[in-house]
């Protein structure tokens, strides 16, 4: 378990154990991890990479999530707007469909309490 | 000729229902051949780029449109349905699904798929033939929340049945949207009751909402019955 051991010898079961972070960036980033390894290593279905959904939302804003993708198809109204084409979208600030720019601050960032009532 | 059956068909989620009036477009056929390509080709693989957070697994993204005066086929749906792209981590999502238009924007009778990457969004796929799907019905206005919510809890692997999942779909219809999720094995009870009520849970809907399961082979008989009905050669 103890980071950068080579081998593993018997040992009584730890009561605690410290994980000493240096960085906030060595957080774990879901609720089935915990810092230094994962918590529930057994899972139904076996270990599973998990996100909810607050923590999805908030990759959004990364900038790795924010460049075009490449060979992006042109499906007018579906990614680019009916008319106009889109091929030099180096500059984000303003393509033509990105709806980063319509919803995610507004209606997202207030997380759960933003749920809409539904009636069907 | 055929309005009365339009209403049957658009009760139907996000698949097989073609527009099945005049099989006389005969022009449109050199499209479908270019769109049948880029289906077919481009087929890296993906993986999660340095520092972006992988996922479970790999998943593509569909677009299809019913364009009128099409004949009723499965060789024509598959021809109507566009690959996007695929992605293999978190930020790779965000940066397709931020380019692409919200579905309540979309117009005219239009799906999104988000499936597996391997898995086509067609009954006749081998993940999908016997399997099934939870249908949710939606009045205008909520399905691009929903389906931001559908997929997010389906890519953070909110629904806890292993590998059973097989992708999502948003169908944009004329009174109503509808969002759908499929699965492997429609007769595995455990597993449909779970994703149902985690789509509760991811979708906020209240206790009453109706929630339909169809496996696909029943969709597949009602596609056959109604074309055999209105067209005896069966078109497939």
């Amino acid at each position: 378990m103890s980071m950068g051991s080579q081998k593993t010898t018997s040992q009584a079961i730890p009561t605690t154990r410290r994980v000493i972070l240096n960085d906030a960036a060595h957080l774990p980033h879901d609720y089935s991890t915990t810092p230094g390894g994962t918590l529930f290593s057994t899972t139904p279905g076996g270990t599973r990479i998990i996100y909810d959904r607050k923590f999805l939302l908030d990759c959004r804003s990364s900038p790795l999530a924010r460049t075009p993708p490449c060979c992006l198809p042109d499906i007018p109204g579906v990614t680019s707007p009916p008319s106009v084409t889109v091929n030099n979208e180096k500059a984000y600030p303003k393509p033509t469909v990105n709806n980063n720019s319509i919803s995610p601050p507004v209606d997202k960032s207030t997380g759960e309490d933003a749920q809409f009532e539904m009636d069907i | 000729m055929n309005n009365k059956f339009d209403a049957l068909k658009d009760d139907d989620s996000g698949d097989h229902d073609q527009d099945n009036s005049s099989p006389k477009d005969g022009e449109k056929e050199k499209n479908d051949e270019e769109d049948k390509e880029a289906n077919t080709t481009k087929r890296k693989a993906v993986v999660p780029g340095a520092g972006e957070h992988p996922l479970q697994y790999n998943y593509t993204f569909w677009y299809s449109r019913r364009t009128p005066g099409r004949p009723a086929s499965t060789q024509s749906y598959e021809q109507n349905i566009k690959q996007i792209g695929s992605f293999a981590s978190v930020e790779q999502f965000w940066r397709f699904y931020s380019h692409m238009i919200r579905p309540g924007d979309l117009t005219g009778h239009s799906d999104f798929h988000l499936f597996k990457e391997g898995i086509k969004p067609m009954w006749e796929d081998d993940a999908n033939k016997s399997g099934g799907k939870w249908i949710i019905r939606l009045r205008k206005g909520l399905a691009s929340r929903c389906w931001e919510n559908l997929i997010l809890a389906m890519l953070g692997e909110q629904f806890m049945v292993g590998e059973e999942i097989c992708g999502a779909v948003v169908s944009v219809r004329f009174q109503e949207d509808i969002i759908s999720i499929w699965n492997k094995t429609a007769s595995d009870q455990a597993t449909t009751a779970r994703i149902r009520d985690t789509l509760r849970r991811v979708l906020n809907l209240p206790p009453n909402t109706i929630m339909e399961y169809k496996t696909h082979t029943d969709s597949i008989k009602a596609w056959e019955d109604f074309h055999g009905l209105v067209n005896a050669s069966g078109g497939r």
